[in-house]
């Protein structure tokens, strides 16, 4: 058994319909309408105990409904939840007890009494023994470097330092899963790499397992092996990060700066497939005719086969490899650019 | 030593006594406010008792009494806990709320007795100041009025909560607190005794008031201080206090599971 496990999860929403101007308004006080708005729709996810798992899709995909149906905030329409052998929304003390969660835009300290006020006060309807909040909050403090801040209220804290201190009170009570939801949200980068870090550091020493939506690439990158996708209240994608990379960020530009320009380069590479020249900058500048950029798909042919090509023309004074990012991918996604159904079976082929 | 779960509920009613610190001067400002409106009451009965010994049982000097315990009991749980609780309905945030391993109401309820602590102190200072320069008051004189006293004013800060929490929960319908509010307080102004006694309403009212729950907030506390009720009577009335407590403890309980499984069902 899996610590959190979905089966078909589900939920619909009651939208009202309402005709548009005055007369409408009117009209809805006396006959009112509705419309079922799936949010999610059919969501099949395990994870396991330890992983660290970014849950990601586009705006309204039902990101933030499952993290909600999995805290026990939401009951679901349809479907099971189990959540290391609870119902969340049935038990949602006890579930409650055991999680943390972090929506990075709400805040969980209270707005007017000092951080540190609001972390003994969140020790205290935890039941966290007094050594071990001592301990965490020292270790807390340090790596997330809120010294400077614990004695001022929540309202009077930065958006990175009350994130900081949102994260120290969701993982306080040393929770066996953090939901975190989009935690690096509007934030610079020193902050974020201090968030991920601390992230990485409790999923390391004590194997929290962290499910967190993000819109921040970088998120992805540097805490998740496992990727989830999720477009339209169904996931359209689980796997490795590094597989749905090699299945397709498949392509790879290799920029040259050259001696001299090579005035018929294509021809330097007949034979090979699918590559593609393109010279940066106009011809009418004879200095930028000596940029060169050659894409090509990293499994049908090698960068050294073409590096070594146009050595052979001529002198390569300078190089870089540019491999797609992640983010293109997941655009890609979001577009209805790459076939789901290839995803999926990428996915399936992963699990 | 306080049992574990308990403790986190003792821990909810500080924090919310630093909370209201935090805006203290408004929350003064607030009371002092409230205050010049007893000033303008006790002025106005003053006039009304011009020439008279005694309206509807009641003499000049319980009247003033009449009007500082009832100040006392309506500083209790003032509009600051109240909003509380309906903002934390509209603005959404019940949801951290429902995160935590916390009871909303057993949480709400620990919230408004911190606060209450703080609004206790302030009047009691407030009203210590105006008993000085009225000299009016025939407060209990004898200690088993005085613990019956203490007592109904505990119920009635229970009760007054009991009808806010229910009235509050409304929100979740309304999606607006204000209409609610002021409903919500002149009904409880106008039937627990607060704006006028009870004994001075017509014989209709007066029966309609006694089987709601809002007198148990303003008259039964303020005719046991002034002991026009004392003994089994007296008993008898914070029994009544009590039957509303749990009566509508429970109605909170029962709307407060029918409202979240509205927003978490159909969503808000």
């Amino acid at each position: 058994m899996s610590l959190i496990e979905t089966k078909g999860l589900q939920k619909v929403f009651r939208q009202a319909v309402k005709d548009p101007g005055l007369a409408g308004a009117v009209k809805h006080l006396f006959t009112q309408r509705y419309r079922d708005k799936y949010a999610v729709e059919g969501i099949d996810l395990k994870i396991e105990e330890g992983e660290t798992v970014a849950y990601v899709g586009p705006n309204g995909a039902g990101k933030s409904t499952t993290i909600k149906m999995l805290s026990g905030v939401l009951v679901p329409s349809g479907g099971e939840i189990i959540v290391d052998g609870r119902v969340p929304y049935k038990q949602r003390m006890e579930n409650a007890q055991r999680i943390g969660a972090v929506f990075g835009q709400r805040t969980q300290l209270w707005w007017d009494i000092p951080v540190r006020e609001s972390l003994s006060l969140l020790r205290d309807i935890y039941q966290v023994p007094t050594d071990r909040f001592k301990k965490n909050l020292d270790v807390f403090t340090e790596l997330l470097g809120m010294d400077s801040f614990l004695h001022l209220s929540a309202r009077k804290l930065s958006l990175g330092q009350r994130m900081r201190a949102d994260l120290a009170a969701a993982l306080l009570h040393d929770p066996k899963i953090v939901y975190l939801d989009e935690p690096t949200i509007g934030l610079d980068v020193a902050v974020k790499h201090r968030i991920r870090d601390f992230i990485k550091e409790m999923n390391r020493s004590k194997g929290t397992t962290m499910l967190l939506t993000t819109h921040d690439l970088g998120d992805i990158e540097d805490l998740c092996e496992r990727l989830v996708i999720i477009d339209q209240g169904r996931i359209i994608y689980d796997g490795k990060l590094q597989e749905v990379k090699d299945e397709f960020a498949r392509e790879r530009t290799i920029h040259m700066q050259l001696s001299s320009p090579i005035p018929d380069a294509e021809e330097l590479f007949r034979g090979l497939p699918e590559i593609q020249v393109k010279r940066s900058g106009d011809s009418l500048e004879a200095s930028s005719d000596t940029d060169l950029s050659i894409r090509f798909d990293r499994f049908r042919c090698t960068a050294s086969d073409i590096v070594k090509r146009v050595m052979s023309r001529g002198e390569v004074v300078d190089f870089r490899i540019d491999e797609p990012s992640i983010e293109e991918i997941i655009r890609r996604v979001y577009d209805g650019k790459l076939d789901s159904a290839a995803l999926s079976a990428a996915g399936k082929g992963s699990a | 030593m306080i049992a574990p779960a308990f403790k986190k509920y003792v821990s909810l009613a500080r924090c919310s006594m630093q909370n209201t610190l935090a805006y203290r001067l408004s929350f003064i400002l607030n009371f002092l406010a409230s205050f010049i409106g007893l000033i303008a009451m006790y002025c106005l009965w003053q006039a009304i008792y011009t020439g008279q010994d005694q309206l509807s049982g009641f003499t000049w000097s319980q009247m003033q009494a009449y009007l500082l315990v009832t100040f006392f009991v309506n500083s209790m749980l003032s509009y600051y806990s109240e909003s509380s609780i309906t903002s934390k309905i509209i603005d959404g945030s019940v949801m951290m709320d429902l995160l935590r391993p916390i009871q909303f109401q057993k949480a709400r309820l620990a919230e408004t007795l911190g606060s209450c602590v703080l609004e206790g102190l302030l009047s009691c200072i407030l009203i210590g100041l105006a008993a000085i320069f009225t000299f009016g008051i025939s407060l209990p004189h004898d200690a088993g009025t005085l613990l019956l006293f203490a007592f109904s004013i505990v119920s009635s800060i229970l009760l007054k909560f009991s009808i806010v929490y229910l009235s509050a929960l409304l929100c979740f319908w309304t999606t607006s607190s204000f209409g609610i509010y002021w409903a919500r307080t002149s009904i409880t102004n106008l039937l627990s005794g607060a704006l006028v006694p009870l004994a001075f309403f017509p014989g209709w009212l007066q029966s309609t008031a006694m089987v709601l729950p809002f007198q148990g907030i303003v008259n039964t506390p303020v005719t046991i201080g002034l002991g026009m009720t004392a003994g089994t009577d007296a008993l008898q009335l914070i029994a009544i206090q009590w039957v509303w407590i749990v009566l509508l403890w429970l109605l909170g309980k029962w709307m407060w599971s029918r409202a979240v499984r509205q927003i978490t069902i159909h969503g808000g």
